[in-house]
Order: C-alpha cells, then structure tokens, then sequence
C-alpha cells in the first residue's frame, strides 16, 4: 500500500491535484483492520501473478503437396471465335510495293551517289593525265623545233663570225703586206747610207792602225817629246850658261857689241 | 580493326552532323575518338558531306589535328579524306588553309599514307598544284627518308604533280640528284613512279641538262615489260634528247632499236591500240629527236620503209602526224 505522501506518478498539475484530493475510505479505527472484498457476482481470484498458460507448438517439415490445380474459372458467356484468313488484313504485294520502292530507291540512289562521286574523282583525274599527254605530244616538238632554231642559228652566227674574222685576216695580212713593201723600200737605200755615214764617222777601224794609234803613237810622242824636251833644255841650259858670261863679259868692258850677225 | 566502337547515339537525318560536332567538343579523349569514329561513317553518305562543310566545323577538325593522341589524328585525316573527294570538299580545304597542320602530320607514321592520299585529292583541284608547292621542301626532305613501297609510290605521285606545275623550283633546291636513288630502286613501281617525276623535271632547259645524268638507268627501264614504266621512260628520253649532249647519250645507250619496236608493234584490238597510243607517239618523237644526229639519221634511214609502211597503215591521225614529221627529219639534208 502505498501512502498519501508518495507521488504515485510524476504529474503535477490539475490531474495530481485532483488525484490527491479524490476522496478516500477513510483510514481503519483503531484494532480493526480494512480488508478488500470483491462484491461482484462473479468472483475473481485477484492475485500480481497473472494466470500464464504455455502452450507450444511446432511446424512438421513440409509435405510434398501436390500443386494446387490452376483456378479456372467456370465458363461464362457465350463462345466466339474468328480466324484471320489470307488476304483479309491487308494484301502483303501491295502494301509492301511503296516500302520496297522507298528502301530500294534510297539505297540505289545512295550506291549511286557513291558510285558517280568515285566516277568524279577517276574522271577528274583521267581528264588530268589526257591534257598531261596531250601536253606531252606537242611539247617535246615544240623544244626540239627551238633546239633546231637555236642551233641553226648559233650555226649562222658562228660562220658570220668565221667570216669577219677571215675578212678581217685578210685585211691584216694586205696591210701587213703593204708596210712591208714600204719598209723594204725604204730600208733599201738605208743600209749603204748607214755603213757609209758610219764609216764616215769613223766607227769602223783597223783594230790594229787603232791600236796603233791610242797605244803606240801617244808613247812615242810622249818619248819624242821628252827627248825634244831634254834637247831642249839642254840648249838652254848652254844658252844660260853661255849668255850669261857673255852678258858680264859685255858688262864689264862695257864696250858694245857689234851687232851680232 | 577499329578499337573505337561509335556510339549508338547518333542523331537522326539532319541532327547526325550537329549533334557529333558538338560531341567533339567534349574534352575527354574516349568520347571524342567515338565522335570521330561516327563521323567517319556519317560521311560515306553522299549528301553529308556538304552539310558538314555548310555545318563549318572545320575550325574544330583543324584544331584536333593537333591533338596528343595519334589515334584521333588518323581519324581526323581519314575525315578529311573523305571530304577532300568532293569539290566544294577540296575548296574548302584549301580555303581554310589546312596544309600548315597537315604539312606536320607528315611527320606522324599513322597519319602519313592518310595525309598522303589526301594531298594527291587535293592536287585534283585547280590551285591544288600551286598550293602542293608551299609543302614541296617538306615532301622532298621526306623523300629519302620513306621506306615502305606503297608510300614511296604516293609520295612521288605528289612530287611529280608539284614538278608539273613549277619545275624550276624544284631543279633549284636539287630534285634530280635526289630521285636518281629511286630510279635504280628494286621496285617496279618506285622507278615507274620516279621516271614519271623525272619526265616532269626534264621539260624546262636546265632540266634537261640534269637529267642526262641519269640516262643509263632510264634505259635500263625502258626495257621493262611493263607499259607505264616504257611509257614514262620513253618520255624522259624524248625530253631529254632535245639537247645535243642528250641525243648524244641517247645514242651511245643504244635505245635507238628498243624505240623502234616499240614504235611498229602491231596489236589487233582497238582498245589495246588506244592505251598504247602516247607510248607510241612519245617513242616517236624520241625517234625524231635522235633522227637529227648525223648517226642516228643514218640509223634510221636503214629503217626508213618500215617508218614509211607504219604510217600508211596507222589509222590514228595523232600517231600519222607525228610519223610524217618523223619521216620529213630522217629525209633531210642540207
């Protein structure tokens, strides 16, 4: 039993209030005692434990139990069938005709495409050799007709060449041939004129007369002149040693002379 | 052979385009390859090819060019291979000046028979062979450096159209010294191919010069069974023969009798005939070249009835022409 002091839950409020106010049995007189007694028509055992009955169970392990048959429900209404036939939907040759046309049509038109774009390409590059070849036949014919010019005229040119130098040769060779003429001519006369002038002046000697004349002569003067030379002085020597007694003679007599004859 | 699977989302009719354009924008590398891929297949349709160009995405396609992964790259040339098959393709190319980044890509082993195969479309194009010239230093640099047979043979396809349009330039930075290699090459095809470019470098004067250079081995090719290698050889040589040390050469390589049966095989069906016609008239006038020497006219005189019964036979008035011509030179004297 619980007492009045006991808060027999955690409420506050109104309800704990109230709860705490609820009138009550008042407590048992002194030396008697309060017992519960049920008063209903059918009595109860009160007791805390309550009547627990156990009961088990356990499942066996499962059967092999046939399948349950497929619920089919009985038949109700009427029957009807209908069968689609050949022909009766629609007529395959000609509903297909137009999704043929399309599809055949598409892919011819696309190989096509495909074909005559290559077809473009191989033309393109056929058109490309043919003027290639066409430019090759008259090409080397045009070269080799200017080789042939050029030859021709380097050929031409080359004699004209060849001519003006003959000429020109020739020309030299007259003019060589008219001052030669000249020179002879000239230089006819001038050899004699040339050694007679010279002998005249004297360039051409007898080694031995020259010789003579620049060795020999100049000594034999020299000596001939000094020989004269001391003849010479010796005359004079004689003349002083002879005058100038003669001269004192004279001077002394003081007498004149006659006249030397 | 294709790792790349395109995607299953294409556009329908006129979104194709658009939609994959926009696809190629994406930055991650997978989609864009896939992009590609589709747009690859969009093309062969006839008509999309002008709606791509008139969609402008050249722009996009040229700056993928210069994308890291070489596998994009190929897919982008082969695109632009399929677009350069068409005219207003070609144009447009050429007007959005695409060579600069393709002049790169020769570089690139995957793209390069691609970029080859493309630069030869273009060349179909009017201005084509003028604008081939601005990459002529960088296809001749590549020239030797190329070993497969089959890009050999496209890389001097693409040289010999360059030659026919400005030989001079090409004589200047020293083409014959370098295609003289090629002409001796084990290959048919690459001296076939190399005699063609040659026969371009011979038409102007100083070509000629040059090639007298290589003259044995344009006889010895010459001698080949083949039609197009006797067609190219017999066109170096009539080219070549137009100066005096040529027909010099010429002679002392003894072609003189090889052009001579070539000249008078007889074939029955007209369509042979009509395939043999440009060998026949180049042979000829390499013939008439050589009939101006003293020697070869000698030669020739010998052979005078035959030249003579040939072109009473000869139906063709081309071949006719040039055989009168042939027979007025033999005859002559001073």
């Amino acid at each position: 039993m619980r007492t009045r002091d006991e808060r027999t839950s955690g409420a506050v409020g109104p309800k704990r209030a109230r709860r705490k106010f609820r009138p009550r049995t008042p407590e048992p007189v002194q030396g008697r005692k309060h017992l519960e007694v049920q008063t209903e028509s059918f009595l109860e055992e009160l007791s805390d434990i309550p009547v627990v009955q156990e009961i088990e169970c356990q499942t066996d392990s499962f059967l092999d139990r046939p399948e349950t048959p497929i619920f089919i429900p009985s038949k109700t209404g009427k029957d009807a069938e209908t069968q689609i036939d050949e022909g009766d939907l629609f007529d395959f040759e000609e509903e297909v005709r137009p999704i043929l046309e399309i599809l055949v049509g598409k892919t011819l038109e696309q190989s096509l495409l495909e074909v005559m774009e290559k077809e473009e390409l191989a033309a393109l590059m056929a058109q490309q050799r043919a003027f290639l070849e066409r430019r090759n036949n008259q090409l080397p014919e045009v070269h080799r007709l200017q080789e042939q010019e050029r030859r021709r005229r380097e050929e031409r040119e080359r004699r004209m060449a060849e001519q003006k130098r003959a000429l020109e040769e020739e020309k030299e060779v007259a003019e060589k041939m008219a001052a030669r003429a000249l020179t002879q001519q000239q230089l006819h006369d001038l050899v004699p004129s040339v050694f007679a002038s010279l002998r005249r002046e004297g360039y051409f000697y007898d080694p031995v007369e020259r010789d003579v004349e620049t060795n020999f002569f100049p000594r034999l003067v020299d000596d001939v002149q000094r020989v004269l030379q001391k003849k010479c002085r010796a005359r004079e020597l004689l003349d002083v040693l002879s005058f100038t007694p003669a001269c004192r003679r004279v001077h002394r007599s003081g007498k004149i002379l006659p006249q030397a004859q | 052979m294709d790792p790349v699977a395109p995607p299953g989302l294409v556009g329908f009719g006129r979104w194709a385009v658009p939609l994959l354009s926009e696809q190629l924008r994406l930055p991650r590398g997978g989609a864009r390859l896939r992009a590609l891929a589709a747009l690859a297949d969009e093309l062969h349709r006839p008509l999309r090819a002008t709606e791509a160009l008139n969609a402008g995405f050249l722009q996009q396609l040229k700056v993928l060019l210069e994308d890291e992964d070489p596998l994009v790259r190929a897919k982008v040339c082969e695109i632009l291979h399929m677009l350069a098959a068409h005219a207003s393709g070609r144009h447009a190319l050429l007007a959005a000046s695409f060579l600069p980044p393709l002049s790169e890509l020769l570089e690139d082993p995957p793209c390069r028979r691609t970029v080859y195969l493309l630069l030869s479309r273009l060349s179909l194009h009017s201005s084509g062979g003028a604008s081939l010239l601005t990459l002529l230093p960088k296809l001749m640099k590549r020239l030797p450096e190329e070993e497969e047979e089959e890009l050999q043979v496209l890389l001097l396809s693409l040289l010999t159209c360059c030659f026919q349009v400005d030989p001079q330039a090409a004589l200047r930075s020293d083409a014959v010294s370098l295609l003289a290699p090629k002409l001796s090459d084990g290959a048919l095809r690459v001296r076939k191919a190399a005699a063609a470019a040659m026969m371009a470098l011979s038409v102007p004067m100083a070509g000629k010069l040059q090639v007298c250079e290589v003259l044995p081995a344009v006889a010895a090719l010459l001698q080949e069974d083949d039609e197009d290698a006797q067609l190219n050889a017999s066109g170096v040589i009539m080219f070549t023969a137009v100066t005096t040390a040529g027909k010099l050469r010429c002679l002392h390589l003894d072609v003189l009798p090889v052009l001579l049966k070539l000249v008078c095989e007889r074939h029955d069906e007209e369509q042979i005939r009509r395939r043999r016609k440009p060998l026949v008239i180049y042979a000829l006038r390499a013939l008439t070249m050589l009939a101006e020497t003293p020697e070869g006219r000698r030669l020739l005189q010998e052979q005078l009835p035959l030249l003579r019964r040939r072109s009473e036979e000869e139906e063709d008035q081309d071949i006719q022409q040039v055989l009168q011509t042939a027979v007025q030179v033999v005859t002559f004297s001073p």
